[in-house]
């Protein structure tokens, strides 16, 4: 079979060559920020000369520890409200055969079309009129007010599969219709709302353009904000714009690894 | 009767209670902006200026009259197209050799390639804006050890090719998730297709072009379309990387909306190119639920 070997080591090499080249942007962002500005300017392709974590320091003091605090709070209210609100509305839509339903469906879908790019004017002026500009809360709202047409039709398909005899049963044994949803349906729908509310966690968590439009004040950024931030007042420190991404980075990534099946799944739904 | 009748409206009030949260937000914050933009294009204002004046086609005819339109325009369908060949085709091929190509560590290969779908598109950018430094980037060091070159002007900064390293950078990002997407297809095709397919004769490339490909047809669809309207939404990497420069030459649409309408403070004329945007967003739904149904 030396064929066969050949072409296997062939097929080895060529997806080996894919993972070097994404791991290697990776491993120069950590070892970045343990060089020194003077170091990497005349040897930008060597190994730090040691551990030391100075440039660490001058990018958490730029106040890596609020942004982190800043996106952790807007991305557990934006998924928390987007779950809760799609998983009711989408629970109406697919048990009820009421003829405007069909219609307020249609509309869900037709607004996962509206690119955010294309309603960027009027969006600044909703935000700053109600006087809202530079609060966590104001973009908690459009972040959920995008993320829920896209969810509400992913429970939409997932409640028509659910089975109604379970529910049936329920109402048997006198439950009303508040008390189906929260003891019956909802507990048995766990791996859908995970599988959406990580999708909708990275998305919000990584989502730039709308901070840029609404978060201006440097107490209220978000850690995208954040790390151009770093860009803006390190401008050619490199070691310390590195370290700043690499500390942003790197935990996700290690939180990555650990739970890649739950993250790959709930990504690769898309498809479906 | 009259109960029957209180009973039908107080269902209508539950469903109605159960909607409302959903469909206030997605009011106020897409559909209701979107007719606001609409209405816009056809005025001219700015930021602070609360005084609309009427000037009716003129923002559009503008944009049709404005080259730094087209090339933005351009350079989103450069993106698109680039994207499509790079990222799905590279994921697909991947895919195909993890799922029936190699026995070990296709486990470790999926993770590594998958990662930079994790990692925010503003660190991506600043890794790779750090990558193509002309003064520290590992890429010109790299060119210059092997005897060649490097770009004049760098980069980013040639306007002949600071579209293709964006390009680059958006399939380093991207490859991983269309690989996913693509294998899970893939492992679904039943294995006895590709017995019954070995007993006529089919096998290896054959067995490829006639029971892999029909079978991940529909996902190729979604993933080119997923890439389609992310090409035409891009924005982080080319705001971070470039800002749109050097003289406009890598502006796409959406860094061209907010240049003109947060830099410029021609808000009327943003709106106009927004609805063009949102337009070309909306036959790119038409056509994906199209698809989808056939499939």
């Amino acid at each position: 079979m030396p064929r066969f070997r050949i072409i296997s080591i062939a097929l080895h090499l060529l997806v080996s060559v894919w993972a070097l080249f994404v791991l290697a942007p990776v491993v120069w962002m950590v070892l970045a920020g343990f060089r020194t500005r003077a170091d990497i300017f005349t040897q930008p392709l060597g190994l730090p000369k040691s551990l030391g974590f100075d440039a660490f320091v001058r990018a958490w003091n730029t106040g890596i520890a609020g942004f982190i605090l800043n996106s952790v709070l807007v991305t557990v209210a934006s998924v928390g409200l987007i779950v809760a609100v799609s998983s009711v509305a989408a629970y109406v839509l697919a048990r009820s055969d009421h003829p405007a339903l069909k219609w307020i469906y249609v509309l869900i879908v037709a607004s996962f079309a509206v690119p955010a790019q294309s309603v960027l004017v009027p969006l600044y002026q909703i935000i700053s009129g109600a006087g809202l500009l530079n609060s966590l809360f104001a973009i908690v709202l459009p972040y959920a007010a995008y993320g829920i047409p896209f969810t509400t039709v992913l429970f939409y398909a997932f409640f028509l599969e659910f089975p109604r005899e379970l529910e049936e049963a329920a109402r048997l044994d006198g439950c009303n219709r508040l008390q189906v949803i929260t003891r019956v349906v909802l507990p048995l729908s766990g791996s859908a709302m995970a599988s959406a509310a990580i999708f909708q966690a990275v998305f919000v968590w990584n989502e730039f353009l709308l901070a840029l439009l609404l978060l201006t004040d440097k107490r209220i950024k978000t850690l995208p904000l954040g790390m151009l931030n770093l860009r803006g007042q390190f401008s050619a420190d490199w070691p310390a714009i590195m370290a700043g991404v690499t500390m942003v980075t790197l935990p996700m990534l290690i939180l990555f690894v650990l739970a890649q099946r739950y993250f790959v799944r709930s990504l690769a739904g898309l498809g479906k | 009767m009259i109960s029957g009748a209180l009973r039908g409206l107080r269902l209508a009030g539950w469903n109605g209670a159960m909607l409302a949260p959903a469909l206030a937000l997605v009011g106020v914050f897409v559909l209701i902006p979107s007719v606001v933009t609409l209405a816009g294009s056809f005025f001219a204002f700015g930021i602070t200026s609360s005084a609309w004046r009427f000037v009716g086609l003129d923002n559009y005819l503008q944009a049709f009259a404005d080259p730094i339109f087209w090339v933005a325009l351009r350079n989103n369908i450069i993106i698109i197209v680039g994207s499509i060949i790079s990222q799905v085709g590279l994921g697909a091929i991947l895919a195909a050799i993890l799922d029936r190509g190699i026995k070990r560590g296709s486990t470790v290969y999926r993770t590594i390639t998958f990662m930079p779908v994790v990692i925010s598109s503003v660190a991506v950018s600043l890794i790779w804006l750090m990558i193509y430094d002309p003064n520290v980037g590992a890429l010109n060091a790299l060119v210059k050890a092997i005897g060649l070159r490097p770009p004049r002007l760098g980069w980013l900064g040639d306007p002949s090719i600071s579209i293709l390293m964006m390009l680059v950078t958006a399939a380093w990002a991207n490859v991983g998730f269309q690989m996913v997407l693509v294998l899970a297809g893939l492992q679904a095709i039943p294995k006895e297709l590709y017995e019954a397919a070995a007993l006529d004769g089919a096998r290896g490339l054959k067995a490829f072009w006639y029971v892999t490909l029909p079978g991940i047809r529909n996902i190729l669809v979604v993933g080119i379309l997923i890439t389609t309207i992310g090409g035409l939404k891009v924005f982080d990497f080319v705001f971070v990387m470039t800002g749109g420069g050097p003289a406009n030459a890598t502006q796409v649409m959406g860094t061209y909306i907010y240049l003109q309408a947060f830099t410029l403070g021609n808000m009327g004329y943003a709106d106009a190119i927004s609805i063009i945007l949102l337009l070309i967003a909306l036959a790119l739904g038409v056509a994906q639920l199209k698809l989808s149904r056939r499939g």
